[in-house]
């Protein structure tokens, strides 16, 4: 008996899978059930202080998300709405502890445990880390990073090297030594984006909330390009460039990026952060470098009150006085200790971090449904080699 | 054993957690939904546990492949009651553990430290010994090549080929009766007043015109040599490479995840132990040195009256930081150290050179017009 989809609105469904768009009807029927009940019935069991919620019937323009109101006569999804804040649950000494483990390991297998060192890292600070009363997960394994170093290995250091020095080695004609050398430089310039998109995707792609995945979909091709032009034109215009660049990329990385079927938008534009580009070279001197902050921080609330996730929309609080202190004293913290309050003092930070970043408004996750795609650590193992940490924020 | 326990379940399709009851049983959980009442058995053995081995974490099971299903249970206890209801359950973190984590944490702390201590000072010098080994002296040479183009561009030489002669047949004398060896040794002689002289790997070797001119006679310079060729045959240069490699390789397993400020921070203690390493090669190639003074036939007095002049210049400033911090051992010490050496040595009736023509071969860039001191 054909039946209709209560999602799309497909009229011949013949099985439990929509052959449109793929969702489940039981489980999305039980999910309808589940939203009619209301939110205490969904709510937790256990999760600590729970987090604020408010139910709001939700209007007909909740967007893309709402079913066809033909298709189902039943009520639209409600959605929530209101201020969400991720919150940090970690602590200092849960992460030295196992950074203490990690060293040991590191050492006693003369390096070969540092890939399931980053992994317990990563898990902890991901498993920490809560939104909505559900807390994140990470998938990466150690097996899959070690393959990425290797090939990246294979791709990317070993080609320089041996373009490095083989030619000196066997004195070779200066000619060939100086074409070794271009090409040394332009593998560099292509190989930093790769890297960077590389690095992102897979750990987005290892990265869930109940249970859906993120993910970045884009061809890394042209990333590489704009990357290339961005710098081109910053460095031809003395750096006033710099705003349309990092917009850009910035861009690029929100609006490919997608929380299962559920896609990130981004509608910053570079001309909005000119003048306080142009300030803070201007008051670059005589702030002996501290205006940087103040353009740090205008950018960060700037894309994130541009960046918008099913409805809701991204807001930060962070402040220039904030960020330099956070950053500064993450430094000297970390210089004064040799490193070894590095636990304490990315807690703080990842603390810090979340309590400047809301998601406002109505946010209607739950017709969002998985996605995942295939993605290799390739550019995860050389982003290593760059030795550039590009976060997720 | 409390065996229903309340849970949340997420079926890795939509982010949407469902209330759920759990029921362990002797060979996996029984799960049921609670709005649905839809049932399902979860063997213990296709369980994974992610999440919940610390402290404030939820417990996290998955099961299935790259996109599993996740049960949630906040309370550790059932963790507890899993393992003692099924011996099927073991691979399930035990949260009795938790409290020797402390114990844990200092006793991997304590190996840590003294596992870097002990690569550090024992492991990274063996291995950079035999690594540099087995470096190619061509490549050695094609290296030090690059080094002395790179501290000492032609245009900065002294090239005069009667006073250079002189200088190798100094060099010749030395190493004639040295040990076989594969090096072909070059004296590049560099117009700077520094008072120093450098060898690079595969027998280069760099004298500053400053500690020329301060030379009295051939022996002093040999003596100079002597230490420095001894660098170039234990190939220290190639060796403190293979170390300073390695210790960057050390300190990223020690500060693992980090990168940028700490490890500049690092970069002041790790100067500070290659210094210590160097001035156990510097001992090493003054005490050698001797012994190939003495193999020559040449007069030690020269190396050690060199010494103490290059000591009498320095004097007032050999403070205790100031000691620690040079690289070459203090010369009150390797006075000493080369005196007790040299005791032991016949006097040699030869001279290398006549004092007269020595002051001509130590002038070597008096006559091409010396631009003025540059200091490094």
């Amino acid at each position: 008996v054909a039946d209709t989809c209560p999602r799309c609105g497909f009229g011949d469904v013949h099985s439990d899978k929509c052959p449109q768009c793929g969702v489940v009807i039981p489980l999305f029927q039980a999910s309808l059930d589940k939203m009619r009940r209301g939110p205490q019935a969904g709510a937790s069991p256990f999760s600590g202080p729970p987090a604020p919620r408010v139910t709001t019937p939700a209007p007909a323009a909740a967007g893309p998300a709402t079913p066809p109101a033909a298709a189902t006569p039943r009520p639209a999804p409600p959605v929530t709405s209101g201020s969400r804040q991720a919150v940090f649950r970690g602590s200092g000494s849960g992460l030295f502890g196992i950074h203490a483990i990690n060293a040991l390991l590191v050492l006693a297998t003369l390096g070969v445990y540092f890939f399931w060192a980053k992994v317990r890292v990563r898990n902890y600070l991901w498993s920490q880390s809560e939104f909505e009363g559900d807390r994140f997960a990470y998938h990466g394994t150690g097996r899959e990073l070690i393959a990425g170093f290797a090939k990246a290995m294979l791709f990317f250091l070993l080609p320089v090297t041996l373009l490095n020095s083989t030619p000196e080695l066997f004195d070779a004609s200066p000619a060939v030594v100086a074409a070794c050398r271009a090409l040394v430089f332009i593998l560099g310039i292509v190989f930093v984006p790769v890297a960077m998109v590389g690095a992102r995707r897979y750990r987005l792609s290892r990265t869930s909330w109940r249970g859906i995945r993120f993910s970045l979909r884009a061809p890394t091709r042209r990333f590489v390009g704009l990357w290339i032009r961005g710098w081109l034109l910053t460095s031809l215009t003395l750096g006033l460039y710099y705003p349309w660049y990092v917009t850009s990329l910035q861009r690029f990385f929100t609006s490919n990026m997608w929380f299962g079927s559920e896609r990130f938008a981004f509608d910053g534009r570079g001309r909005d952060l000119v003048w306080a580009w142009v300030g803070t070279l201007v008051l670059f001197v005589p702030t002996l470098g501290l205006s940087w902050f103040w353009f740090g921080a205008r950018r960060q609330r700037y894309f994130a009150e541009h960046t918008r996730l099913a409805g809701a929309r991204f807001r930060s609080t962070v402040t220039a006085p904030g960020l330099a202190w956070l950053t500064l004293s993450t430094w000297i913290g970390l210089l004064c200790t040799v490193g070894l309050a590095w636990p304490w003092l990315t807690v703080r930070a990842t603390r810090r971090g979340f309590a400047w970043l809301s998601l406002d408004g109505p946010l209607a996750l739950d017709s969002v449904t998985q996605q995942a795609q295939q993605v290799s650590a390739t550019g995860e193992g050389l982003a290593g080699f760059f030795d550039a940490d590009f976060g997720l924020t | 054993v409390r065996l229903d326990w309340d849970a949340a379940y997420l079926d890795g399709r939509m982010p949407v957690r469902r209330a759920a009851a759990v029921r362990i049983t002797r060979s996996g959980l029984e799960v049921t939904l609670t709005e649905t009442g839809a049932r399902f058995f979860w063997p213990f053995r296709e369980i994974r546990q992610t999440q919940g081995a610390h402290a404030g974490e939820q417990v996290r099971l998955e099961r299935g492949g790259e996109l599993s299903e996740a049960l949630l249970v906040g309370d550790v206890g059932f963790l507890s009651a899993a393992r003692a209801t099924s011996p099927e359950a073991a691979h399930l973190h035990d949260p009795a553990t938790r409290r020797f984590r402390l114990e844990l944490t200092l006793a991997a702390l304590t190996g840590a430290v003294a596992l870097a201590l002990a690569i550090y000072f024992v492991g990274i010098p063996a291995f950079a010994v035999v690594a540099a080994a087995r470096v190619p002296v061509a490549w050695e040479e094609r290296l030090g090549a690059a080094i002395v183009d790179h501290m000492a561009p032609p245009a900065t030489r002294c090239e005069d080929p009667a006073r250079q002669a002189k200088i190798d047949t100094i060099v010749a004398a030395l190493t004639a009766k040295a040990a076989p060896q594969p090096y072909t040794f070059r004296v590049t002689i560099v117009n700077d007043s520094i008072v120093n002289a450098v060898a690079a790997p595969g027998g280069h070797i760099m004298v500053f015109r400053g500690l020329l001119e301060r030379t009295e006679s051939a022996e002093e310079l040999a003596g100079v040599l002597a230490h420095e060729v001894e660098h170039v045959l234990h190939r220290h240069v190639t060796r403190a490479i293979f170390q300073q490699a390695s210790t960057t390789v050390l300190m990223a397993a020690l500060v693992g995840d980090v990168s940028g400020a700490v490890a500049f921070g690092l970069q002041g203690a790790r100067a500070l132990g290659d210094l210590q390493m160097s001035r156990a090669a510097e001992a090493e190639a003054d005490r050698e040195g001797m012994r190939l003074l003495e193999a020559a036939g040449i007069d030690p007095a020269g190396m050690i009256s060199f010494f103490e002049k290059m000591s009498a210049r320095d004097a007032g400033r050999s403070d205790a930081v100031t000691r620690y911090l040079r690289t070459h051992p203090t010369t009150g010490e390797r006075i000493a150290t080369l005196r007790a050496l040299a005791a032991a040595v016949p006097k040699p009736e030869r001279r290398l050179l006549p004092d007269d023509d020595w002051d001509a071969v130590k002038d070597a860039c008096g006559e091409t017009a010396a631009p003025p001191s540059r200091r490094r």
